[in-house]
């Protein structure tokens, strides 16, 4: 059965608001403007009522922004409406991305009432130097702080980390990675800072106020971190996510499997019946429009089959296990090696891509340079 | 129509160099006599091809009558316009042999420059009357005084015959007018001879064929007549003549001396020769007039469709180009490295990178182009002579007996303090000086012989940043001279792409060598693999770069909101990839192929 078309069974929920814009960043996101969070409640309210009737779903996902910067009443309203939207399905995964400083007892205490089951900590590094250069609001004794709190209401802890950032050292991240084992959450995404356009960082890079680190030390930083994590007992399972034995994330593994799912809030993607559609960016318009009665949708597109299978190729190859052919070509109705064609040949001769005859997944070296296989797998 | 007495004609061109002020000069003439009204001045009315008003300067000749009164007689002034630069020294002759005068423009700041001196020789080796004109007097650092002294020295023209104006504020206009009467010869011929007339430009009319430029010599050509152009011998009846005023003005008949244009039906330029004479059909028909000498195209080079999809697209727009610029001309060719493509011949540098500009201005095209180069002669073994027109023909050094390079002698005018720059910048490219001439205390030309190959490459730059930019050049081809030269291949990763080879002097061999393969690693992307890129003289290696592998590219956050974003992102490379040539498995960007143009100078 072609999964683009089956009723959605994730959900995810964007909300924007921040009390920093960090300098890195060019999510959807708004910093001190927390007199538009009652309209925006009021707008997600709205636009969830589109769903006509309550959903079953294996997992709902909050993220941002910073969903933690709400205050207890503020959450208290948003769960509250998601939980009469969303029926709790099969083991019923529900992530809310937070900020160390947020973690509170009475904030914690809302979430556990109204089900979160996880908690995605934006924490990015141990290191004081590290938080300053990243424009972080928080440091050591803060993150201890807001780990003992989490793990006392909600158990389940994810944490992500930055490498790559302007001044730092190998030794400074092996540091970090030690720091970040003796606290031992369930889950751990790894980034490599990527200065992308919109992000402040972008600008001072191109006035030669910021210096990226070079391609040698990232790829050693990065392939030091796949290791520590895997003497240390994590599964590597995707480019950038590790997760000890049963605890990956069920939402982001529906992202790079071609399921489908919901998306709510500014800026927020869904994959509904083969079509991908992307919300208004900018949190005003968005609410502008869903106050008005309009569609908030800023970009859709409907995929075409082939597309849609090369897409699926693409992101299911950057889970670490790779892709299953068979259960691929069930699908999507297409064959991995004509998809590939060619291209896929040369990058399993130059030892980038493993190939047997149930699998086809990404070698260690293939994974530190993927993204330069990736354009021969698509089409415009 | 004004009664056409051919004493009160006055045939003129204007020599000048580029920027002295010509077509302001030539603009202000049109409007004095009234030729264009002020409500239709725009500037640089001459010249009206857009790239011609892009660039300030004039490319094709171009002929316009002007109307004078004076003392109660009405004189007719045809002014032909000429090309300023070097490239376009073949245009400048066809001119000179319409005229029986020449306005030499200086620029009163600037002095004389080397083509000024140049196109002034010719046009007093055709025996012309010269008008010598200070422009831009209105200017504070005018060197009025010091310029008359250069035009005297170099030129042996007389000091007071040298007029001052302001082509910008009409300053010496009407004096001008005056001089070019009172000067100037009327042009001789027998309005009662048989039709003789010279055909010096012509341009293509998408509704009317074949616009053919004429000067009489003799004779007088009506409309309605049978006409023969006595090289193909090819009869056409003239539908229509007239006169640029500026705009095509169509009379009864253009007599002896006048200059003007046929339309005869004549459907393709190919038919049309430049230097043909024009004359009636059967016995009574003129004897020809000496032609020109066709023109010599000095540099080479490849232009390959970045997309081999757009080969006839290409070829379209380079035979659209070849009608109206007879100059440049165009071969089929193949390279293993770029496919399908053509090796054009030019006049100059300026000449290729004009219409490399038309190209892409008028047709949508993207193009690959391949360094420039010049044409060498090859001795064989076996006797023969080889014309090479790319460094993919030479052949083994075994099978060469001699290997010959075109050698052109050089005109440098710059201010006295520079001479030990250009002199130096001259040995360095194994130049052999000729001689040195003082034109003024402060001004000197330095002639040396050189090989065009390093003319091309950028002798016009250096001498440019040597001198300040206050020094110019100008050459003409004087032969070919046996050379120690070799070819260099570029190897990527061991295969050799043919349309980076190059030839160059056994002595630069090593430092073009590691030059280029420099600049070619700077330009190549990293790759998955280690890319070695080589330079070779046969089988021996003479330098090497390599293009390290690419160490880290993934991208770290792909979740729901970043698939679309990132999915047309790697779609998007796969089409730049496809601009790119791909020689093995290693892409090299379109602009790689210049890259044999680097020196090496700055590692000297």
């Amino acid at each position: 059965m072609n999964r683009r078309f089956e009723t959605p069974r994730a959900a995810y929920v964007h909300v924007p608001f921040c009390r920093h814009h960090c300098g890195y960043c060019n999510f959807t996101v708004i910093a001190r403007r927390d007199d538009l969070v009652d309209r925006y409640l009021q707008a997600l309210a709205i636009e969830l009522a589109s769903l006509a009737r309550p959903r079953e779903v294996e997992s709902l996902y909050l993220g941002g922004g910073t969903p933690s910067h709400l205050s207890p009443a503020q959450l208290c309203e948003l769960l509250g409406r998601l939980r009469e939207w969303f029926v709790p399905a099969g083991s019923f995964e529900f992530t809310l991305e937070a900020n160390p400083v947020d973690m509170l007892p009475d904030r914690l205490g809302v979430m556990r009432e109204f089900g979160i089951n996880r908690i995605s900590l934006g924490i990015q590094s141990f290191l004081p130097d590290k938080l300053a250069a990243l424009e972080r609001d928080h440091r050591q004794p803060e993150i201890l702080r807001a780990l003992e709190h989490v793990r006392g209401h909600v158990g389940n802890v994810s944490i992500d980390l930055i490498f790559g950032v302007p001044g730092e050292t190998e030794d400074c991240w092996r540091r970090d990675l030690e720091t970040l084992i003796a606290v031992r959450p369930q889950h751990v995404s790894i980034y490599g800072l990527t200065i992308e356009r919109g992000s402040r960082f972008f600008g001072r890079v191109r006035k030669n106020q910021l210096k990226r680190l070079d391609d040698e030390t990232e790829r050693a930083m990065y392939l030091t971190a796949i290791d520590t994590l895997a003497s240390a007992g994590y599964e590597h399972y995707e480019v950038s996510n590790f997760a000890l034995p049963g605890f990956r994330s069920r939402h982001n593994e529906a992202y790079w499997t071609g399921r489908t799912y919901e998306a709510f809030g500014p800026g927020a993607s869904r994959f509904v019946a083969g079509r991908r559609e992307t919300n208004h960016r900018s949190v005003v318009t968005y609410l502008r429009r869903v106050m008005a009665g309009e569609s908030p949708v800023a970009e859709s597109e409907q995929l075409e089959p082939e597309d849609a299978a090369r897409e699926r190729l693409v992101f299911a190859l950057r889970r670490i296990e790779g892709i299953d052919k068979q259960e691929f070509l069930a699908e999507t109705g297409f064959r991995v090696h004509d998809l590939g064609g060619p291209a896929l040949e040369r990058f399993v001769a130059w030892g980038l891509l493993e190939d047997t005859p149930q699998t086809l997944r990404l070698t260690r070296d293939g994974l530190v340079v993927s993204d330069a296989l990736w354009p021969e797998f698509l089409r415009q | 129509m004004p009664s056409v007495d051919s004493s009160l004609i006055r045939n003129f061109c204007i020599i000048a160099h580029v920027d002295h002020g010509k077509s302001t000069l030539a603009d202000r003439l049109l409007e004095h006599t009234g030729a264009v009204s002020q409500r239709e001045m725009k500037a640089q009315f001459l010249d009206d091809m857009e790239l011609e008003r892009a660039r300030g300067i004039t490319i094709k000749a171009r002929a316009v009558v002007l109307y004078h009164e004076r003392n109660g007689n009405l004189y007719e002034l045809n002014l032909i316009d000429t090309p300023g630069h070097v490239d376009f020294h073949y245009e400048v002759s066809r001119s000179l042999a319409c005229c029986e005068g020449a306005m030499l423009l200086v620029d009163a700041c600037q002095g004389v420059e080397a083509q000024t001196v140049a196109n002034a020789l010719a046009a007093m080796e055709h025996e012309l009357a010269i008008v010598p004109v200070l422009n831009k007097i209105d200017l504070i650092q005018a060197r009025i005084d010091d310029v008359t002294q250069e035009i005297e020295h170099t030129l042996a023209l007389e000091a007071e015959q040298v007029l001052r104006v302001s082509a910008k504020t009409g300053v010496g206009v009407p004096a001008l007018l005056d001089a070019l009467i009172d000067r100037i010869p009327p042009p001789q011929g027998d309005p009662d001879a048989p039709l003789q007339a010279m055909v010096f430009d012509a341009h293509y009319d998408d509704y009317r064929g074949a616009v053919t430029y004429v000067r009489i010599m003799n004779g007088t050509v009506r409309k309605g007549q049978k006409i023969r152009l006595l090289r193909g011998a090819t009869t056409y009846e003239v539908l229509e003549l007239g006169q640029f005023a500026p705009h095509r003005r169509a009379c009864q008949e253009l007599t002896v001396g006048q200059v003007g244009y046929l339309i005869c039906n004549i459907k393709s330029l190919e038919n049309v020769h430049i230097g043909d004479t024009v004359s009636v059909p059967g016995d009574q028909a003129a004897p020809p007039l000496p032609g020109y000498k066709p023109p010599q195209r000095m540099v080479y080079c490849g232009l390959y469709p970045s997309d081999g999809q757009e080969f006839s697209v290409l070829r379209d727009a380079l035979t659209k180009l070849s009608i109206n610029d007879p100059s440049f001309e165009f071969t089929p060719e193949s390279s293993e490295a770029l496919g399908f493509g053509f090796r054009c011949g030019f006049l100059g540098l300026l000449h290729m990178e004009i219409i490399q500009q038309r190209l892409e201005q008028e047709s949508d095209v993207d193009l690959v182009q391949t360094a420039p180069n010049v044409t060498y002669e090859i001795l064989t073994k076996k006797g023969e002579m080889l014309h090479i027109h790319r460094p993919q023909e030479v052949p083994d050094s075994g099978d060469i007996e001699e290997f010959r390079q075109p050698v052109v002698r050089v005109n440098l005018l710059q201010p006295t303090e520079y001479i030990g720059g250009v002199m130096t910048l001259c040995q360095d490219r194994r130049g052999i000086q000729v001689r040195t001439e003082y034109l003024s205390p402060t001004r000197a030309m330095l002639v040396y012989d050189l090989p065009l190959a390093e003319v091309i490459y950028d002798l016009h730059d250096k001498l440019k940043s040597v001198t300040r930019g206050y020094g110019t050049m100008n050459y003409e081809l004087i032969g070919y001279e046996p050379a120690d030269l070799v070819r260099l291949d570029i190897l990527v990763n061991g295969k050799r792409v043919d349309a980076l080879s190059f030839i160059c002097h056994r002595i630069d061999a090593d430092r073009r060598g590691r030059a280029v393969v420099k600049k070619l690693k700077g330009e190549i992307e990293r790759h998955m693999f280690e890319i070695a890129v080589q330079a070779a003289i046969g089988a021996r290696i003479i330098a090497r770069e390599t293009v390290p592998a690419m160490r880290k590219n993934v991208t770290a956050k792909c979740y729901g909101g970043d698939i679309t974003r990132k999915r047309k992102l790697w779609a998007k490379q796969r089409e730049g990839k496809k601009r790119m040539k791909s020689i093995g498995s290693v892409d090299i960007p379109q602009k790689a192929f210049l890259a044999v143009l680097d020196t090496g100078e700055g590692n000297k």
